[in-house]
């Protein structure tokens, strides 16, 4: 294992996130909080259009269904958060569901366009079903209480946060190493071989929009307890957009990239508040960039300099047992989408 | 020895009284014994950049002019900058940042309503006293937060006065067309309320999307109607092509804008139809266009400060709000803390500034702080002119 490999650097970083509130204020609580509900929203993405190849545009619809799910679910119905909040990640769910359904008939530019539809369709609910959802203005939402444990507001939601994400990483991680990973993969790279070695063309779309309508709508449930406030505007088109960017910029395929691509586009953006007018143009330099001169994303670049940064696509064989082919790292074992 | 200790003595208590002194003026954020840190927020790019951007700069404006003038009580304002983006999300963000990071000591701020309306837990939260400059949500306001203030209209102000505006021109059947967007609908709301209030019902009820290009459908319809005054809930965009429409076809009602449509000098470019807005009158935040000669004084100060700017109309929300926000924190004192400029904002009684259409008056129970609703037309060939300003109670 190197010093600067993926597991040190991960567990390092999961330390620092579990210390900081103790010493960042709340503007960085905040922020923080940000990017973790957006590296549960790049990896439920990343699974689908990473990993499955399917190029689809209805997450920031399935981040907003989430959102709204566990707020109204609160405001009209009166349940508390801990009962709206998983009963919202799982309405989304049923939504990304449902949504794979057409996708077993539609690939590439027509499917992008056919869940493009989804999401306006879901902005427009959003807007006009004024007696459910409260229309444009929007609605607050009940502050979460974290009682009787001794943490204020912020605190408790980040902590849930942060364990929601390090549960959900290490899911995420250990789904794409298994069977359902490397079928997920060989949907990607083409279906009619995927089928040909008997992979369930249905069962394995239908799982991989499942999988990501419910990481978007744990993070639209968090998402809704963090704002304290849910509206149209905050599940529209940009906010697709800069789901994409994130998977982008950290590595399609790639969970850890899923991670590091929410983390530095959140910080970019913050980091771009002192370009005040300037923000829209760098923030679009840096996608260009990144496009450009790292097409494969942070993880890309990781991969090539710094050694430890592999994902095999089969978990590691244990010690004892004689080292096999497949327990071997080789770049035919990464996932190179 | 005496001497040397005595001169020691005095040296002590000297560091000592400096630093009580810097102590107790670091004890107050944002504050030093020479400055006043203020923070504002709205959006400073994109479409909503009107509401954001501009009105900041003429609160800069005002900034300026008190500092030259030697500061408030002995000390310079500084203002501090963040962009919401309009975003909900991004104004809790700059918020927050606002108050822990730049640690300002009060805020001059909110252009977009939703924005502004959802970053009110955060404000209220840190008891920030915030001086709203221009967004109309009523639930920024209304129940009354402690510390947060409008200067600006709020929506239900600009309804009622719609719809007694119409009533005052002897209107007989009332129509209205809104947007049902964020903007629209907090506007649309209590305008029906307005209506119900009065026993009134609106002859007709007709929405445009804000990107519309075609308003035949809908003048049509409130011709049918036969409307003879049209309470209208549109972006300048929008209004624009329903008048031409209604030009187009022979329709020539009353008809009644909001601050949205707050430049008809502008708004009779956009419509682009010779005598189409010849009965259009519509509420300005403000007594005064940006050419009125009484803002000689701000229109060089904006046109120095930023080039290639031209005084307009959401430079003057910013100025009156600043002014609002210097006077107050005039009568908190030179020991200045939270507390004492909430309680300064909450006694501020028909306090008149450069440009709202009546004096500011703010009270514990209700901090919608402008009621006066200024009216505004521009017949065709002749320049905007202020025609009356109204008080909505």
């Amino acid at each position: 294992m190197t010093l600067f490999g993926r597991r040190n650097v991960l567990m390092v970083l999961a330390l620092t996130a579990a210390i900081a509130p103790s010493f960042v204020n709340d503007y960085y609580l905040f922020v923080a909080n940000t990017i973790l509900i957006y590296v549960l929203l790049s990896i439920g993405l990343n699974i689908l259009l990473g990993y499955t190849g399917q190029l689809a545009f209805a997450n920031a619809a399935m981040f907003g269904i989430g959102a709204y799910a566990t707020g109204l679910l609160q405001v009209r119905v009166g349940w508390p958060f801990w009962l709206a909040f998983p009963s919202g990640a799982l309405i989304a769910t049923a939504v990304g569901l449902a949504i794979s359904l057409p996708a077993l008939r539609l690939r590439g530019l027509y499917l992008a366009v056919s869940t493009l539809a989804f999401a306006q369709f879901t902005q427009w609910v959003f807007l006009n079903w004024e007696s459910v959802t409260y229309g444009a203005g929007g609605f607050k939402t009940p502050p979460i209480s974290f009682a009787p444990l001794p943490v204020s507001k912020q605190a408790g939601l980040y902590y849930l946060t942060l364990i929601l994400v390090v549960v959900l990483y290490v899911l995420a991680q250990n789904a794409v190493r298994s069977r359902i990973g490397r079928a997920f993969i060989a949907v990607r790279d083409s279906e009619i071989a995927a089928q040909s070695l008997g992979v369930d063309l249905l069962r394995y779309k239908a799982l991989a929009f499942g999988i990501s309508g419910f990481y978007a709508g744990v993070a639209g449930g968090l998402y809704s307890a963090l704002l304290n406030f849910v509206s149209p505007e905050g599940y529209d088109l940009f906010q697709m957009v800069l789901q994409k960017a994130m998977v982008v910029v950290g590595g399609l395929g790639s969970i850890v990239g899923s991670l590091l691509g929410a983390g530095a586009i959140i910080t970019a953006l913050e980091a771009l508040r002192t370009v005040k007018g300037l923000q829209e143009i760098a923030f679009g330099a840096i996608l260009l960039g990144f496009i450009l001169f790292m097409p494969n994303g942070i993880i890309g670049a990781l991969k090539a300099k710094v050694r430890g940064w592999e994902e095999p696509v089969h978990r590691s064989r244990r010690r004892n047992s004689p080292p096999g082919p497949a327990a071997v790292t080789t770049p035919r074992s990464e996932v190179r989408p | 020895m005496a001497v040397k200790q005595g001169v020691q003595l005095a040296v002590i208590s000297l560091l000592a009284s400096v630093a009580i002194a810097q102590t107790s003026a670091a004890q107050v954020p944002g504050v030093t014994a020479d400055t006043i840190r203020i923070g504002s927020f709205g959006a400073l790019t994109g479409p909503g950049y009107l509401y954001g951007k501009l009105p900041m700069n003429g609160i800069e404006a005002v900034f300026d002019e008190v500092n030259a003038a030697g500061g408030v009580n002995g000390r310079k304002l500084q203002l501090v900058r963040e962009d919401d983006r309009c975003d909900p999300a991004a104004a809790i963000g700059a918020v927050k940042k606002l108050i822990s990071e730049d640690n300002v000591f009060a805020l001059i701020g909110g252009g977009c309503s939703n924005a502004t309306f959802a970053a009110r837990d955060a404000l209220d939260e840190a008891k920030i006293p915030l001086v709203v400059m221009a967004s109309v949500h009523d639930g920024i306001t209304t129940p009354v937060s402690p510390t947060i203030f409008s200067a600006a209209l709020t929506s239900t102000i600009e309804s009622e006065a719609q719809l007694l505006y119409a009533i005052s021109q002897k209107a007989k059947r009332i129509a209205v067309i809104s947007m049902r967007d964020a903007w629209g609908r907090a506007r649309y709301t209590p305008l029906m309320e307005a209506f119900k209030k009065r026993g009134i019902t609106p002859v007709a009820d007709e929405e445009m999307a804000p990107d519309a290009n075609d308003a035949t459908a809908q003048v049509l319809r409130l011709k049918a109607a036969n409307a003879d005054a049209v309470l209208i809930v549109l972006y300048p965009k929008p209004a624009a092509i329903f008048m031409r429409d209604a030009q187009k076809l022979g329709y020539k009602p009353l008809a009644i804008g909001q601050t949205g449509i707050a430049d008809p000098a502008a708004f009779e470019e956009q419509v682009g139809s010779p005598g189409a807005t010849a009965l259009f009158r519509t509420i300005s935040m403000v007594r005064y266009t940006p050419e009125d000669p009484a803002m000689d004084k701000w229109r060089k100060a904006i046109e120095t400060k930023f080039s290639g700017d031209r005084l307009s109309v959401f430079n003057l929300f910013g100025i009156g709000s600043a002014q609002v926000m210097v006077e107050a924190l005039k009568r908190a004192g030179r020991d200045l803390t939270r507390e004492k400029l909430v309680a300064a904002l909450n006694h501020l009684t028909n306090f008149p500034t450069d440009v709202y259409g009546a004096g500011i008056t703010c009270t514990e129970t209700d901090h919608r702080c402008n009621k006066a609703p200024v009216w505004i037309a521009k017949e065709p060939g002749k320049p905007v002119r202020v025609l009356e300003v109204t008080k909505v109670e």
